[in-house]
C-alpha cells in the first residue's frame, strides 16, 4: 500500500498503477469462497468444476472484483480519495495456482468534479487479460 | 433476434433481504483473504485518525452481501444458461462494523449484443445497498449474460 497521500495536482494521465504480482494459491481462493459463504464446487474443488465445462476451480468473479479495487484503493493510500466507482468483466476465468498481474493507468482528469479515471486489468501469465475494469477516484479539496 | 420480455419487469423492486448486520471480525476476514493491509480497514487506532474517523471495511465488501434465496428466479433468462459477466458499483458511503445493510434489487435493463460467438442477451440487476439509517452504501449492478 502505498504510504504517500496522493494529491490530485500531481496524478497525470498515463501514470500507472502497478504493475503488481499476486500469486493466486488454491488454498487463497477457498478461504474467500469459504468466507463468504460461496462454497460450491467451481470455486472449490478442480475435479467437480470440470464437470461443469471449466478448465479447473475458478476464482469468484467477486474476489477479481475485490483484488482489483485494492489495487486502486493502495494506489490511493491512506489519504482523503475515494474511490467512487468501479466496474469489472469478466472476460476469462481466473485459475488460482497461478501468479497473475494487477496493472493499471490513468486515462481522464475532470478538473472540475477533481476526479480521475483509471483503467485497470488482471493479467495472466501469458499476458492475456482476464478481468478488464475502469475505476474512477474523487481527491475532496 | 428480438428479445422478449415484459417491460414491466424493469425497474420494479422484486426482492429486500433481511438486515445483514456487519461487525470488525467480518471485516477481518475479509481483509485476510484478499491480503489487504490498508490500516483504515484493518487498525482501528490509525483509522481513527483517518479519513472517516473510524475503522472501514475496504469498498469492495459491498459485493460480498447475498441476495435472498429468490434472488435468481426474479432474473430474465435467456436461451442457453447465464454467467456472471461483471459488475458495476457505485461506493455512496463507506460500510462500518456495527452496520446493518440491507440489499433491495430490481431489473435494471435488459439488452442484446451480438460478437464473434453469437447472440448474447445480458440482464442487469441493481441491488441497492442500504445502512440501518436508511442510507444509501452502494449500488452494484450485477451484469448476467446468456447466450442465445
Amino acid at each position: 500500500m502505498s504510504q504517500e497521500t496522493i494529491l490530485y495536482e500531481n496524478v497525470n494521465i498515463g501514470d500507472a498503477l502497478g504493475p503488481s504480482e499476486m500469486y493466486l494459491s488454491r488454498d487463497q481462493v477457498r478461504a474467500y469462497a469459504k468466507a463468504m459463504g460461496m462454497w460450491v464446487a467451481r470455486f472449490t474443488d478442480d475435479v467437480e468444476a470440470r464437470k461443469e465445462g471449466l478448465p479447473g476451480m475458478i476464482t469468484p468473479g467477486n474476489m477479481s472484483l475485490a483484488i482489483l479495487s485494492k489495487l486502486v484503493t493502495d494506489w490511493i493510500g491512506s489519504g482523503k480519495a475515494k474511490m467512487t466507482r468501479l466496474g469489472t468483466t469478466y472476460r476469462q476465468p481466473v485459475l488460482p495456482d497461478h501468479t497473475i498481474v494487477l496493472q493499471g493507468f490513468i486515462t481522464h482528469k475532470n478538473d472540475q468534479e477533481r476526479t480521475v479515471d483509471v483503467d485497470v486489468w488482471i493479467e495472466s501469465e501469458d499476458a492475456e487479460r482476464l478481468v478488464i475494469g475502469t475505476a474512477t477516484v474523487h481527491f475532496p479539496k | 433476434m428480438a428479445v422478449n420480455y415484459d417491460p414491466a419487469i424493469i425497474g420494479r423492486v422484486f426482492e429486500t433481504t433481511d438486515p445483514v448486520p456487519v461487525d470488525a471480525a467480518a471485516i477481518a476476514k475479509f481483509t485476510e483473504t484478499i491480503g489487504d493491509t490498508n490500516p483504515l480497514h484493518t487498525d482501528p487506532e490509525a483509522a481513527r485518525k483517518g479519513p472517516y474517523g473510524g475503522l472501514t471495511a475496504p469498498p469492495s465488501f459491498a459485493v460480498t452481501f447475498r441476495n435472498g434465496r429468490h434472488f435468481f428466479e426474479h432474473v430474465p433468462r435467456f436461451g442457453r444458461a447465464g454467467f456472471d459477466a461483471g459488475k458495476d458499483v457505485e461506493f455512496v458511503a463507506p460500510i462500518r462494523p456495527g452496520d446493518s445493510i440491507t440489499l433491495s434489487s430490481h431489473v435494471k435493463e435488459i439488452y442484446e449484443k451480438t460478437g464473434r460467438s453469437g447472440s448474447m442477451v445480458f440482464v442487469v440487476i441493481r441491488s441497492t445497498l442500504t445502512n440501518q439509517r436508511g442510507e444509501v452504501i452502494a449500488h452494484v449492478d450485477h451484469r448476467f449474460m446468456n447466450r442465445t
